[in-house]
């Protein structure tokens, strides 16, 4: 039997994709002074500074300074989410080309796409000269970073909805705002909500990292723990960020399939 | 009139959730000491920030941070390619249709979910203590990043493939591995590639800020700046980077879509 070859173009574009990464990696590599020896030698490494953190440091003064910051991160993410949501939800309407004209759409769009390209510790110190070490510069940082993501999804929801309702308003005599508020709104609102509960989620892990400018939130701890060589201490701000990341991952997510999906019937 | 049937009571869900929710949007803007009058006056401070930040040092930026930003970028290259060819055995491990052992299956389950949870510069900072400050750290910093998410990604993906050619294979005598590797892999290299070219784009981004923890990369030029506010030479660094970013973006978009 003969079995019909692969034509030599496919091959040939297979071929330059293994090329380019093969090459790529090497001249990463050789720039960064990696060596294989390295890269095997860091599971052993990582597992020396793991095997110091244990057993964890959980006296009572541990403890009392680390929970509060462990909390602080949280309010940062929450507050930081709900400054995102308020004001991406109008904006989401300006961007979304089927409830806004094409310019204003456009425009809007550019400008969520730029706010959206600055990560937040950058957005961090840049807020950190006006509004000072702490919380607030952190809830900021993440909030304005929320609006950029939060915008973008949210229009992309509304430019998906089904137009049938929107007639049916209009056909009945309904104003353009109350096609938005009986048509478009119950149409997006559980999608929108889901997407700030994962937002939510994102920027939890985002606050955690705050603290390394000075911003808020739990990292100022991890990273003064490490920096002063106190292990048991660093692993107890490790593993306590683990289990509120986890805790806040599941319920989030069993809220948001609950949105999503709507009530389960038992029978 | 016909009889409109009733509205349904909102659900426990909606009654109880929603008053939580802004009661503790309330609580939490308290908790960051949120206070419009402070912040009113504090912004009077801005031009500590917004003068330096808008008359960028292009050629001082251009002369020290160029280096930088191309260690960043090949950090982000060899953190994304060994990060996903990791993942890749991994997360056939990881996935029900191709691993029926469940001790393994929830292991190598649990083990992603854990890597997953801590933050990318939690991670950097682990490794500059534990292999020392340089981009070395950051490197293996992005391995874990990428290696979990491009395991999360996969091994969902493997989780809905067809069963039927790795049924096939094992019907003609090929062991579980063999059948892995000729009927459940292809399936899932298309996914493969496009998640990895997504994943590189993250480590992009995310290897502009290792630097602040001292993981190497641009971040260490813009921490040393910022510290004493020249944000005159922050700037255009930050101009710099998300050229850099968007080029690469569109350069893997044009990729994705030449390859899918």
């Amino acid at each position: 039997m003969k079995i019909p070859s692969q034509p030599w173009q496919h091959n040939a574009f297979k071929f330059g994709i293994t090329f380019l990464i093969v090459i790529s990696s090497i001249w990463s590599a050789s720039g960064l002074e990696i060596t294989l020896e390295r890269i095997l030698d860091a599971p052993r490494q990582i597992g020396i500074l793991v095997g110091a953190m244990f057993p964890l440091d959980l006296s009572d003064e541990a403890l009392d300074r680390i929970i509060p910051k462990v909390w602080e991160s949280l309010f940062i993410a929450w507050a930081g989410t709900v400054i995102g949501a308020f004001f991406s939800f109008p904006i989401s309407f300006l961007a979304a080309n089927n409830t806004s004209n094409g310019v204003i759409s456009r425009f809007t769009k550019q400008v969520l796409n730029a706010v959206r390209a600055f990560p937040e510790l950058i957005l961090a110190f840049v807020f950190l000269p006006i509004t000072g070490l702490g919380p607030l510069t952190g809830t900021l940082a993440v909030g304005v970073h929320s609006i950029g993501t939060l915008g973008k999804l949210s229009s992309e929801v509304i430019e998906g909805i089904d137009e049938g309702p929107l007639e049916a308003i209009k056909a009945s005599g309904g104003s353009k705002l109350n096609e938005l508020t009986f048509g478009v709104i119950p149409q997006v609102i559980p999608t929108i909500t889901s997407y700030w509960l994962y937002r939510f989620e994102i920027n939890l892990r985002a606050s955690a990292v705050l603290g390394v400018v000075g911003a808020g939130g739990v990292g100022a701890e991890l990273i003064n723990q490490l920096r002063f060589r106190d292990f048991p201490r660093a692993g107890t701000v490790l593993v306590t960020t683990i289990i509120l990341v986890l805790t806040v991952d599941t319920i989030s997510a069993a809220i948001r399939k609950r949105i999503i999906q709507g009530k389960v019937n038992k029978n | 009139m016909i009889d409109l049937p009733k509205k349904p009571l909102p659900s426990v869900l909606t009654i109880v959730g929603i008053p939580f929710a802004i009661l503790f949007s309330i609580y939490s803007f308290f908790q960051i000491g949120f206070n419009l009058e402070d912040f009113r006056t504090n912004l009077q401070n801005r031009y500590i920030v917004t003068d330096p930040l808008f008359n960028p040092k292009w050629s001082w930026a251009i002369e020290n941070a160029s280096a930088a930003l191309v260690e960043t970028i090949q950090i982000a290259i060899l953190a994304s390619i060994l990060g996903c060819f990791i993942a890749l055995p991994l997360s056939f491990y990881a996935s029900r249709a191709t691993n029926k052992n469940s001790y393994s299956y929830f292991l190598y389950k649990s083990f992603l979910n854990l890597v997953r949870t801590i933050p990318d510069l939690f991670w950097a900072m682990m490794f500059t203590v534990a292999v020392g400050l340089g981009p070395f750290a950051g490197v293996l910093a992005l391995i874990m990043f990428s290696l979990a998410i491009m395991g999360k990604l996969l091994s969902e993906t493997i989780d809905s493939i067809d069963p039927g050619p790795m049924e096939a294979a094992k019907a003609t005598g090929s062991s579980h591995n063999q059948a892995i590797f000729t009927s459940a892999l292809p399936q899932v290299l298309p996914n493969f590639t496009a998640y990895f070219l997504y994943i590189f784009e993250l480590c992009i981004r995310a290897s502009v800020i290792l630097g602040l923890v001292g993981a190497g990369g641009v971040g260490r030029i813009i921490e040393t700046q910022r510290i004493f506010l020249r944000f005159d030479r922050i700037s255009p660094i930050v101009v710099l980077i998300l050229v850099v970013v968007i080029g690469i973006e569109q350069f893997s978009v044009w990729l994705r879509r030449k390859i899918l």
